[in-house]
């Protein structure tokens, strides 16, 4: 896990455009709270830019009525919402208790070094980033590796080098 | 009474009052239970499990003792070696990245951590990895600085925010080790209450710009008083420290409980005023600019008194109840008018439905209790013709416009008798210094008509006269707080069945019933 409290600032104001506008007004009347809205409103950010923004973070909290601080906190807390633009390749490890036990350092290890991405980072060539991320559950096929949405179980250092051999 | 209930504390019994949770229904009498991240105010969270004791009727075998509320017959353990336990690895929990940097810790003297710590704890580190390292001293605005490593995430900041000024400024972002308490980019804190997140952070994580490192918390001398800031009138600790060679200081002022009037909490500006009892006080009796002497500049008061032909007594809507009367009482010996015309103190719009009021003076509710006139019409019938004005602490360069302030004192003598100095004091031939309030005793009334007593809390090396023997020693009849009092409640009915020197703590509504129930 890596500090994810600083927020990228676009400059710009953000908008939902026309489709997750109407997305959003149809998922809210679901929530007899409107604070519940927070996950999904975030997904329909990451769906539109791909990532989001201090200004998105804002927006969001403006459109549901609650504080940004609480959008923030729930940003920050869940690993799956990019805080800045991803890399070509958006690989995630899981470092909780199954994986931790059966290895995945020696993974973030081998991706720190082979290819020069740090957790938390995109690497400058755009082309990896990377994030620990919190509990992906698959304890039972533990390490796990998730590249852009793709699950890899029982990953050991030999098998992801020959998985990243095929994404070049 | 609020009913009570039995219950066994340990195996011993006790009574305590019902409704409330164990936290508060032990602790009133006298048994502490742990706690970090419980506050009255701000209700159970649960999230530092430091409160966590066994109850001995078949329910789980721990509960947090800030969600429990007390029952007849409820058998609370809170000494077994299971308890003892906990609160012990709780304590190695939240010390596991806390820096142990007491010694340069603002809070230290007054954190929780620290004293529970030597209480529940006191075992050293077995920690070998390297400290997760955070953010220190951040400006979270209005004069609040944070600093992340010390911080227990008890949350108690952030629901202060969300609660009770409801403007929502701090969030707890990240999640495990990284979690830290920030604020939205670019939204600092902005409300009129932020410092009472400094008093809420039971460690040193929550600092005030304007307290930090000025003095340790255990040099301090605390005195209970009541803010002057406005009309509320809430219940305050005055912490202040005479250091060797120096004069007695003000540091701060902190909120006091009173449920009846404040609560738990105090506005920032209230919290602020502590700086007008230090400085720019007025320091020596004044004739004409030019310094003197106390019993000198008294005379010369009188000679005036003796030779005006109209005199004035303006009064100040912060003087005391006790002041009020005696300068009543002062003002019939000399044939004088009263006035307590003080419009300027009063900012319209600037209250709010918390404790913030429109009206900036103290004691403006003794005016209408004691029947002193305090409009503008008032005034002004009370000064025509007049020569002489006497100002018992009033700033009447607030309430009147220049032109008709420069008229006014073209037309009157003006003497000042006060404890600070301003531009309208500037303006005086005699200016006589007299305690402030800090300094004295006295009662006032609230907005909401309660009577509150406050005492004198610093003791300044060379102490101003109070303004009861300064109205004395110019010819008042009362001599002391004492009298003025025994003369309040011979002749103001209101006051017959209160004794000013009993005021309960919290104060007494002025109303029937409640004057009924303190007098029996």
């Amino acid at each position: 896990m890596s500090d994810r409290s600083q927020l990228i600032e676009t400059g710009q104001p953000f908008n939902f455009d026309a489709q997750r506008d109407a997305e959003f007004e149809r998922l809210i009347k679901r929530y007899p709270s409107r604070e519940s809205m927070i996950l999904p409103a975030l997904w329909l950010v990451q769906e539109q830019e791909g990532w989001i923004s201090a200004e998105a973070m804002a927006y969001v909290a403006d459109r549901i009525g609650t504080f940004a601080s609480k959008v923030y906190e729930v940003a920050t807390f869940y690993t799956m919402y990019h805080l800045q633009p991803k890399g070509k390749y958006h690989i995630c490890v899981c470092r909780t208790l199954s994986c931790y036990l059966l290895g995945k350092q020696e993974i973030v290890d081998y991706i720190i070094e082979h290819l020069d991405v740090r957790p938390g980072e995109v690497r400058a060539d755009g082309l990896y980033s990377f994030e620990e991320v919190e509990c992906l559950g698959h304890c039972g096929s533990a390490p796990v590796v998730q590249i852009n949405g793709e699950f890899y179980e029982n990953m050991t250092v030999e098998k992801l080098e020959e998985l990243l051999a095929t994404l070049q | 009474m609020a009913e009570k209930v039995k219950l066994f504390v340990n195996g011993q019994e006790v009574e305590v009052e019902s409704g409330k949770n164990l936290i508060d229904a032990i602790g009133a009498i006298g048994i502490e239970i742990p706690h970090l991240c419980y506050h009255p105010a701000l209700g159970a969270d649960g999230n530092c499990r430091l409160c966590l004791v066994g109850i001995e009727d078949g329910r789980p075998p721990l509960v947090p003792a800030c969600k429990t509320r007390v029952a007849e017959g409820m058998k609370v353990q809170l000494d077994t070696g299971k308890i003892k336990k906990i609160q012990q690895d709780i304590m190695e929990f939240e010390l596991i990245n806390h820096p142990i940097d007491c010694p340069v810790c603002d809070q230290a003297g007054e954190c929780k951590l620290q004293d529970y710590y030597m209480r529940y704890d006191a075992q050293p580190s077995r920690m070998t990895v390297k400290q997760v390292l955070k953010s220190k001293k951040l400006d979270f605005g209005c004069g609040v600085v944070h600093d992340q490593e010390r911080c227990v995430l008890c949350a108690r900041c952030v629901r202060f925010t969300r609660l009770i000024t409801k403007t929502g400024e701090l969030g707890i972002v990240n999640r495990t080790d990284y979690a830290r308490v920030e604020i939205f980019p670019g939204r600092p804190l902005n409300n009129r209450y932020a410092l009472n997140v400094v008093d809420l952070c039971p460690v040193g994580a929550m600092t005030s710009q304007d307290f930090r490192f000025k003095q340790r918390v255990w040099f301090l001398t605390k005195s209970p008083s009541i803010c002057h800031g406005c009309s509320k009138g809430c219940n305050i600790f005055i912490d202040h420290n005479r250091e060797k060679y120096k004069d007695d200081i003000i540091y701060r002022f902190r909120p006091r409980h009173n449920e009846k009037v404040n609560g738990y909490f105090m506005c920032d500006d209230g919290r602020m005023t502590y700086k007008l009892e230090n400085d720019n006080r007025l320091l020596g009796a004044m004739i004409d600019k030019r310094e003197t002497g106390f019993n000198e500049a008294v005379e010369a008061v009188r000679r005036e008194l003796s030779q005006a032909a109209k005199t004035v007594i303006l009064v100040s809507p912060n003087a005391s109840l006790e002041q009020m009367y005696a300068l009543q009482q002062f003002a019939g010996t000399i044939n004088a008018q009263v006035s307590g015309f003080s419009d300027g103190y009063i900012k319209n719009g600037d209250g709010d439905d918390f404790l913030i009021q429109d009206d900036k003076s103290a004691n403006r509710a003794t005016f209408h209790l004691l029947g002193i006139d305090d409009t503008r019409a008032g005034f002004d019938t009370a000064v025509a013709g007049a020569d002489l004005l006497l100002s018992f602490d009033n700033d009447l360069s607030l309430s009147l416009p220049q032109t008709d302030l420069d008229q006014l004192l073209g037309q009157v003598k003006l003497i000042t008798v006060g404890s600070r100095q301003n531009d309208f004091v500037t303006k005086a031939s005699i200016k006589l210094p007299v305690a402030s309030f800090s300094e004295d005793s006295g009662s006032i009334i609230n907005c909401d008509g309660r009577l509150q007593r406050y005492d004198a809390a610093v003791i300044k090396n060379e102490p101003m006269p109070s303004m009861i023997a300064a109205i004395n020693m110019l010819g008042g009849g009362i001599v002391s707080h004492q009298e003025a009092r025994e003369g309040l409640q011979a002749n103001v009915p209101k006051l017959k069945d209160i004794d000013l020197d009993q005021v309960p703590g919290d104060g007494i509504a002025l109303t029937e019933n409640e004057v009924a129930h303190v007098a029996a």
